[in-house]
């Protein structure tokens, strides 16, 4: 066999999966988004522009701008939380680095929906936590955690910080740590050193890392729906109610091509910017 | 989906039957667009299946979770010795929409207003009533309801009423009124049902309108009601029980017999109290039924039985709260309804009262785009 021809067979499995579970339902959302349905809500297939139309009503804009928001807000969240646990475990890990990023990684073992749905049992009212703020005495009175915008910005954290943990990670481990020392060298304090030498030479990382949160966190439905109330609906949950609330499939495939018409523009944008960064560094 | 996480962390179901479950949730839409095309409407044919009421295998069973007691669950598995696999649903909307999906259940328990659009779209089997050793103990009523012309697809489970629940220890001076929804000295305490049908219909109620209009007009103005009082609210939820148990919730528009389940499971049940609403309130009757596609309607069938029995109905009614309407049961309400009177719902009430119409097409989509423009907004 040649090379060439060796390396095209290893591109199979990924290709069919690629092919089975990305195009191929990629293909029936995109079918199903110009479908009608019918009185038990099923979905016809035909060619009914008019749910994009449907789509593009003023009345779900705020909607959009809402979970763009609370997704910005996640990744600032995650980078500020991120970078320094990253930046800690990369350079002062020694023989634990291993074991540190395994326990990052850790809570992902477990179902994200099931690890949200801990977080209302602990938040409730009358949940462990504002029991233990009333049994200690720090206040009287409980405090309102859950259905807040908070509890969903910090829910998204919660789900997706490792996204940004790793990448900046990896850009640590590998940036040569004799960089930082010829920055000390040339009388550069602690703060230039890392403006001028650490931040640009970890910079794909962290982009990487909120392009990686960011994305999931634009789309997430479960934050809102278990830590939400009832100003936190975020595109998700309408995508969502289409499914499983409206009976109305279409309509929702809809929400979910345009959704992702508009995380694709992020997403090339991120691989020109890293594309670029490549081309110099090579230079 | 969230009924299901609840369920697997209470350990009742099996991690397994979580991610079958919720797997077109928890993987997202795309992978519930997989079963596009393998549901649909069936053909006629497909529910007058000749199915004997004896053992072919363990019992798929779909119902809203706290639903039925568990106790009867083990009796049945006992008794002939097979196991129930359980899933639960959060609302009509989301059981059809399993359906929908594709997920094969052997019992499932629609509404009133649901059990119609099923019908239609041949999903249930045609029930042989003489399989069923106690059909004669189902009240003459609900042998032909308007739901279900000669009880062919059904036999009828709990009779309910829509209300509003609240804490007496968090708040009290009550109005009796849906105006006690909007209540501006229980900010961010009260819920309303996340339900598209109950939530529309309250509006409509306290308009003054029918509970089942459908004319935009009317519905605009609903519509306008929810949104301004969504300021006033924690959250959409059917979970009515946990809210209030948990302290999120001092004021739930809820179900008269979830206040009797929930002071079930509390130390101070007499703080929980229920209200009809003097505008009006909806009424309803649950159903059980099987599925056309059902994998073991033999062991359904049986199942069908075992509920209607008076026995097991009263032992179930003391559980859940709710009238059955079976021969024989009608003592376990009375017992319940004595000492708390404002839960009771009677055959009257069910015949009489307002229960929300079976819509279709323009109707139908008309209320979901209301629904989906409150909770937008």
């Amino acid at each position: 066999m040649s090379e060439q021809r060796f390396a095209t067979t290893l591109l199979l499995p990924g290709g069919l999966w690629l092919l089975l579970l990305f195009a191929l339902p990629l293909g029936l959302v995109l079918a199903a988004s110009v479908g009608s349905t019918d009185d038990i809500g099923n979905t016809i297939y035909g060619w009914h522009p008019e749910n994009y139309k449907q789509a593009f009503d003023p009345l779900f804009l705020p909607v959009l701008l809402r979970s763009v928001g609370f997704a910005l807000a996640t990744v600032v969240l995650c980078m500020l939380i991120g970078y320094p646990v990253a930046y800690y475990i990369a350079r002062y890990g020694g023989r634990w680095k291993h074991m540190l990023i395994a326990l990052v990684v850790l809570p992902f073992f477990v179902n994200y929906l099931v690890r949200t749905y801990a977080w209302v049992a602990l938040l409730a009212d009358e949940g462990l936590v504002n029991g233990a703020i009333t049994n200690v005495g720090i206040r009287d009175e409980g405090i309102r955690f859950l259905n807040t915008s908070f509890a969903v910005v910090g829910g998204l954290v919660y789900g997706y910080l490792a996204f940004m943990i790793l990448p900046i990670y990896a850009a640590i481990d590998r940036m040569d740590e004799a960089l930082v020392e010829a920055g000390k060298d040339l009388y550069g304090t602690p703060w230039n050193t890392f403006r001028h030498v650490t931040w640009p030479a970890t910079f794909q990382g962290v982009l990487a890392g909120s392009v990686l949160v960011f994305l999931p966190a634009v789309g997430d439905f479960v934050s809102a729906q278990l830590l939400g109330g009832p100003g936190t609906y975020m595109i998700g949950n309408l995508i969502q109610q289409q499914f499983l609330g409206a009976d109305n499939w279409p309509f929702g495939a809809a929400l979910t091509a345009i959704l992702m018409a508009f995380l694709s523009i992020w997403m090339v944008l991120y691989l020109r910017s890293a594309a670029r960064a490549s081309r110099e560094a090579a230079l | 989906m969230l009924r299901d996480v609840d369920d697997f962390l209470a350990g009742r179901i099996g991690r397994r039957e979580l991610l079958r479950g919720g797997a077109g949730l928890a993987l997202g839409a795309g992978l519930a667009g997989c079963g596009l095309g393998d549901s649909g409407s069936g053909s006629e044919k497909e529910t007058e299946k000749v199915v004997k009421a004896k053992v072919d295998g363990d019992l798929v069973y779909f119902n809203w979770s706290e639903y039925l007691d568990p106790a009867l669950i083990k009796k049945f598995e006992k008794q002939h010795g097979v196991k129930v696999r359980q899933s639960n649903f959060d609302s009509m909307s989301s059981m059809m929409a399993k359906l929908r999906s594709g997920n094969r259940y052997d019992v499932i328990f629609p509404d009133q207003s649901y059990a119609p659009r099923l019908i239609a779209a041949n999903q249930l089997l045609k029930i042989d009533h003489d399989q069923l050793k106690n059909y004669d103990k189902v009240w003459d009523f609900f042998h032909d309801p308007k739901y279900d012309p000669g009880a062919e697809h059904t036999v009828p489970y709990g009779l309910y009423a829509t209300g509003v629940i609240w804490n007496e220890d968090k708040i009290g001076g009550m109005a009796g009124s849906w105006d006690d929804l909007f209540r501006e000295d229980a900010k961010g305490k009260i819920f309303v049902l996340d339900d598209y049908q109950e939530a529309i219909g309250m509006a409509n109620l306290r308009n003054g309108l029918d509970l089942s209009t459908v004319d935009p007009d009317e519905i605009d103005k609903s519509k306008q009601m929810l949104i301004d009082q969504k300021p006033l609210l924690r959250g959409y939820s059917t979970d009515d029980i946990q809210n209030l148990i948990n302290g999120n919730a001092w004021i739930h528009h809820g179900w008269n017999g979830d206040v009797v389940n929930l002071r079930n499971q509390v130390k101070n049940p007499e703080s929980y109290r229920f209200e009809k609403a003097k505008e009006g309130i909806p009424v309803g009757t649950d159903t059980i039924a099987i599925p056309a596609n059902a994998e073991h309607p033999g062991t359904a069938l049986l199942f069908l039985d075992f509920m209607l029995d008076p026995e097991n109905a009263s032992q179930n009614v003391a559980y859940f709260g709710y009238p059955m309407a079976v021969k024989g049961a009608e003592d376990a309400f009375a017992k319940i309804a004595e000492e708390d009177p404002a839960v009771q719902i009677t055959l009257d009430d069910v015949t009489n009262g307002q229960q929300y119409a079976y819509l279709t097409g323009e109707d139908k989509a008309l209320w979901d785009r209301t629904w989906t423009e409150v909770k937008a907004a």
